[in-house]
């Protein structure tokens, strides 16, 4: 291992030195109407981190994508911009005796997952330890569920937390990682198999018995989380998440087809089940029913986009505070997107889709130049849990799909889930380094 | 008035910070299409072929460690020297396995070797198939399929 | 195999993606305004809860509507409850009604009339600025017609037949709005008040309340047959006199004639069977007209269809008005002849909205076009302090614009004159007599009107109606045309015909006869 060169990373990360000090500065500006920049140790503590990032990555030898950090970095200043200029008052983190703004907590997430995402990236060079312990995995994934189950605490009616003292932790976003892991171990070994034999049920082509089994073992676990955290944020992206990377393994649309109608069968006894997930459906068919109690975060966040138009209220101009609450309580977890685009606009909300988009593909990208079955599954199933919870939460803000308490990833606020993304980013760095280093040997032996 | 000048000022920030991210789209997009292009390439270059088994073990260095073998679709395995693929190694038999690529994978047959053919170290005693990524052992070398 | 499949999936996930910025778009742009103007918005509840609100005042400039500032809470006070149906009001909790709400975002400022300056407000953020209103309406006519109607439950609407200009908007019984408009901690409580009183008191009689006609909707009748080419002046039908004792039989129902009282049967035309308002007589105009046709022209008065005071953009809506059943928001065909000859004389089916009833009037005194109403006449920049009257500057000043034909001028002539011997009459006197400008202290003027007595059915007493305009003797100089109804105030020429005449004759009092 020795240090290697990543211009264009650097290159695209150069900007930030300026968008974040920049955020911080405009929306003081605005929301002082003074012409003082205000503190900005925040933001330069974030770019010093993202250009530490880099230079890490550089030292530990990694030949990975170049363009997946700068994604993640800038959507990340966007967010952390956003979180600085929210009322730091109400929102926060104590650690011992030691009061946080928002978007200190969220810097020093920032710097755990960065750590996380470097060490992976640079330690991590044999998969033997994912690919032959999947089912040890998958049993450590079970096992986190069942503690959730047991020990979880509830949080808006749904149980996702696990608290160790002070500091609040939600499995899902480790159990998602583990689940990831196993279906690509598990998939990547039966692929062959489930891709060509077939039985038949009805109109849908099945795998064999054998192979079915795990699959519906899957299915039960997904809808199992739903029971038992009722979060059906969680269940959605899971479900999507194992449909994709089988969709991937084998190319077959039935199985897809055949697995979401038992979702929908699923969310269907879920909602006749249970009250939390009912309201949220019928939010969603219309939320201005009951626009002051039960669908006033939809609503709100509707409002905020209507009020962000083409160009945006203007950075640190939008989200009026009624008497000093925020107009939305889950602003900087599940809305963040909607505060987003009220302040910089359909257009500041297009760049961030955008870049959410370019990291999806170049995680596909990824996975596409991988050398094996393993780590081109793993790499789809990373990259499509980072896609997906995207889009879940995004859609979940504009009203196309009932709104789930999941996060926008590197933008919404939260420890937990910066850090499993952040996992991921490594992970596919890894992959990435992998394949690179894997071309150029052949390319010498040729 | 000073309060109309700090407006003005505010908005020409708030457009310089749309400006900027929409500048580092322009430079992300502008490396996804490069790549594009030369992924294009590689592509290209990679598909005439449908795999390739990579040496990772090989105690008497026939085939070289590190070097990767492409593949047709039927390959002999063995120390028979008019093998597809030739090992020189004492504990392989003259036609060894055939790996063949049927339909839409590979699948590894052992022809009654007598050390046996291994996939990911299990001993196979039927036809397999084989995912990318798994490893062969024939004798004392180790070769891992790949695409 | 597994690129070919990643390559389909990033398909997908593009789809996926264009779908949520799709949405996107929807939410920002397309539907943004409805968003924005939306009452439980709590942009629009923020600054009608902070901000200064933009004033009310007359036509003449007198105070109806301000607002204060005090403790950050805008707090709004309103001078004259004969208004609060046309003002609405604009409250923390209740949202806004009225010119309140239609106009709610130029009072509070969140729109600039200007277009240039809307969009540099908006871009630089500026703070909302309010602007003031100034109405048609002159506050002595309002309260006088208030005054006229005194408890009685009904409406007067009074129009300006030349321009659409509302000269008066009453509906009573009314209520303070001030109470539900200020401080937001009792405003429960004023507004349970309200709630709770009998006879509804938040219905806006003039545009809201649906009522049955009775004979004054033989204008119409009139006004179509005749403009059809279906009748003229001088139509007679032989076996009118017979009927009006025997009934006349349509299809095997028998329509009667009311009480004729002194007068005795004859074979009248159409200006004494408008005086003595026989029911036969238009019963067969109706017929001999048609329902295609019958129809027709009620949409061209207006019926059938929802308008609004002011423009399509901004403006208050008027319940639609109907000569038949209702059928998906306008009128269903006339289920048969009996219908349409009774519809012909106002009954079956038809319900009408005082508002209409006046357009109806100022349609014939404005040579057969509709006007297009509207009560707030022009738009001033704030005054600081509104009890000293609006400001100079007059931002933006609207107009009624030139109407809709409805009927020839000349068939308008015909029906003018016909309504003035409605009022004067050798017959007509006895009815609608009581309606005549002359008697309420003007001079050299006529009045053309018609009574109504509406028939609500058995124990219950009828609505009294009338409408007119004056002066009438020349259609150019009509400067005042009314409607007038009296829940249950039994005839018209007893209730509403006196009130008609007392309203035009204050008007014109302070305007002037015009020569």
């Amino acid at each position: 291992m020795h240090a290697v060169p990543r211009p264009l990373e650097l290159r695209l990360l150069l900007p930030l030195v300026i968008l974040v000090p920049l955020g911080f500065a405009v929306t003081h500006i605005a929301q002082t109407s003074t012409l003082d920049p205000g503190p900005m140790a925040v933001a330069i503590g974030y770019v010093g981190l993202m250009l530490g990032a880099h230079l890490a990555l550089r030292l530990v030898g990694n030949r990975g994508d170049e363009l997946l950090l700068p994604c993640v970095a800038t959507m990340g200043g966007i967010g952390i911009v956003m979180l600085n200029r929210l009322p730091q008052e109400l929102l926060g983190t104590d650690a011992f005796g030691v009061r946080f703004g928002m978007a200190t907590t969220q810097l020093l997430w920032f710097g755990v997952g960065v750590s996380a995402m470097v060490l992976l990236a640079g330690r991590f060079r044999d998969d033997g330890v994912l690919r032959h312990y999947k089912y040890t995995w998958a049993l450590a994934g079970t096992l986190l569920l069942v503690i959730t189950f047991l020990f979880g605490r509830e949080v808006n009616g749904a149980r996702l937390w696990i608290f160790l003292g002070p500091i609040g932790f939600q499995p899902g976003e480790a159990i998602k990682v583990v689940l990831v892991i196993f279906i690509a171990g598990y998939l990547a070994e039966k692929r062959t198999l489930l891709a060509g034999a077939s039985a038949r049920i009805g109109p849908f082509s099945v795998p064999p018995l054998p192979y079915l089994l795990p699959m519906i073992a899957i299915f039960v676990i997904v809808m199992l989380v739903v029971v038992v955290s009722r979060d059906l944020g969680t269940a959605l992206l899971f479900m999507g998440i194992f449909l994709t990377m089988l969709f991937v393994a084998t190319g077959r649309r039935s199985y897809v087809l055949l697995g979401i109608l038992l979702f929908i069968a699923g969310s269907f006894v879920a909602y006749n089940l249970f009250g939390h997930v009912r309201i949220r459906v019928d939010n969603w068919i219309d939320p201005f029913v009951d626009p002051s109690d039960r669908g006033y975060q939809t609503v709100q966040a509707l409002y905020a986009f209507g009020r962000g138009g083409l160009f945006g209220e203007g950075l640190g101009q939008g989200l009026p505070t009624i008497s000093g609450h925020l107009p939305i309580p889950a602003l900087p977890t599940d809305f963040i997107f909607a505060a987003v685009a009220e302040e910089l606009g359909l257009i500041g909300a297009f760049a961030l889709l955008a870049l959410v988009m370019c990291l999806v593909f170049r995680g596909l990208r990824t996975a596409m130049l991988a050398r094996d079955d393993f780590s081109a599954m793993l790499a789809v199933g990373l990259t499509v849990s980072l896609g997906l919870q995207t889009l879940i939460i995004a859609a979940g803000n504009v009203k196309l799909v009932p709104l789930t308490g999941i996060t926008f990833p590197f933008v919404s606020y939260g420890g937990s889930s910066l850090l499993a993304c952040f996992v991921i980013v490594g992970l596919l760095l890894a992959i990435s380094h992998r394949s690179v280093v894997d071309a150029q040997i052949e390319g010498r032996g040729q | 008035m000073t309060g109309e000048v700090l407006r003005i000022l505010l908005l020409v920030l708030q457009l310089g910070f749309l400006a900027l991210l929409y500048l580092i789209l322009i430079g992300f997009s502008r490396a996804l299409l490069r790549d594009l292009r030369s992924a294009e390439v590689t592509q290209m270059a990679s598909q005439s072929g449908i795999g390739r088994l990579s040496v990772v073990e090989s105690p008497a260095d026939e085939p070289a460690l590190g070097s990767a073998i492409a593949l047709g679709p039927i390959n002999s395995i063995g120390r028979e020297v008019n093998s597809t693929i030739f090992i020189d190694d004492d504990f392989v038999s003259g036609l060894h396995a055939m790996l063949t690529f049927r339909g839409r994978s590979w699948f590894i047959e052992d022809q009654g070797s007598t050390n046996g053919t291994y996939v990911n170290g299990h001993r196979i005693d039927r036809p397999v198939a084989l995912s990318f990524g798994d490893e062969l052992t024939i004798g004392r070398v180790r070769m891992r399929l790949e695409r | 195999m597994i690129a070919t499949n990643v390559r389909r999936l990033s398909v997908y996930l593009l789809l996926a993606f264009a779908s949520v910025s799709g949405a996107l778009v929807w939410w920002q742009v397309l539907d943004a305004q409805a968003l924005a103007t939306r009452q439980d918005n709590p942009q629009v509840i923020a600054t009608r809860r902070s901000l200064p609100r933009g004033s009310v005042f007359d036509s003449q400039g007198r105070m109806l509507a301000s607002s204060v500032v005090t403790d950050g809470i805008s707090r709004r006070t309103y001078t004259d409850p004969v208004f609060t149906h046309l003002l609405g009001y604009a409250s923390l909790r209740f949202g806004a009604t009225g010119v309140e709400r239609a106009w709610d975002d130029v009072l509070t400022g969140r729109t600039d009339p200007n277009p240039l300056r809307d969009l540099l407000n908006d871009i630089l953020a500026r703070q909302p600025e309010p602007h003031d209103l100034t109405l048609t309406i002159d506050q002595r006519l309002q309260d006088f017609a208030a005054a006229q109607l005194g408890a009685d439950r009904g409406a007067v609407v009074a129009i300006d037949p030349r321009t659409g200009a509302v000269l008066a908007m009453v509906s009573n019984p009314t209520y303070d709005a001030t109470g539900f408009s200020g401080d937001p901690a009792t405003a429960q409580a004023a507004f349970d008040a309200v709630a709770g009183a009998a006879d509804n008191p938040f219905l806006d009689r003039s545009r809201q309340g649906h009522y049955t006609p009775g004979s004054i909707m033989k204008v119409l009748t009139a006004s179509a047959a005749l403009d059809a080419g279906a009748i003229t002046p001088q139509t007679t039908f032989t076996d009118q006199p017979r009927e009006e004792v025997e009934g006349f039989v349509v299809n095997g129902f028998t329509i009667r004639e009311h009480d004729l009282a002194p007068v005795a049967p004859a074979l009248w035309d159409l200006s004494p069977a408008l005086q003595v308002s026989s029911n036969i007589y238009f019963a067969h105009v109706g017929l001999e007209l048609g329902a295609a046709r019958y129809l027709d022209y009620a949409r061209r008065f207006g019926f059938c269809q929802a308008l609004r005071i002011g423009s399509d953009v901004r403006g208050l809506p008027i319940d639609p008005s109907y000569v038949s059943a209702r059928a998906d928001g306008g009128c269903a065909p006339f289920r048969d002849e009996v219908e349409l000859a009774s519809a012909a004389f106002g009954q079956a089916a038809v319900s009408v909205t005082p508002m209409q009833m006046a357009l109806m009037a100022a349609t014939i005194a404005n040579h057969g076009a509709v006007p297009q109403p509207y009560v707030v006449r022009d738009l001033r920049s704030h005054a600081a302090t509104p009890a000293a009257g609006p400001t100079d500057s007059v931002l933006e000043s609207y107009g009624g614009g030139r109407g809709n034909p409805a009927i020839s001028s000349g068939v308008a002539d015909q029906v003018r004159r016909a309504m003035i011997d409605a009022v004067l009459g050798p017959i007509g006197k006895l009815y609608a007599g009581a309606g005549d400008v002359t008697r309420f202290g003007v001079s050299g003027v006529q009045t053309a009107g018609k009574t109504g007595t509406a028939e609500r059915g058995p124990g219950l007493k009828p609505h009294s109606w009338f409408i007119g305009f004056a002066p009438a003797q020349d259609a150019a100089l009509a400067s005042i045309a009314v409607a007038v109804i009296v829940e249950g105030g039994g005839s018209g020429s007893g209730h509403a015909a006196p009130i008609g005449g007392a309203v035009m004759a204050e008007w014109l009092k302070l305007v002037g006869t015009g020569g």
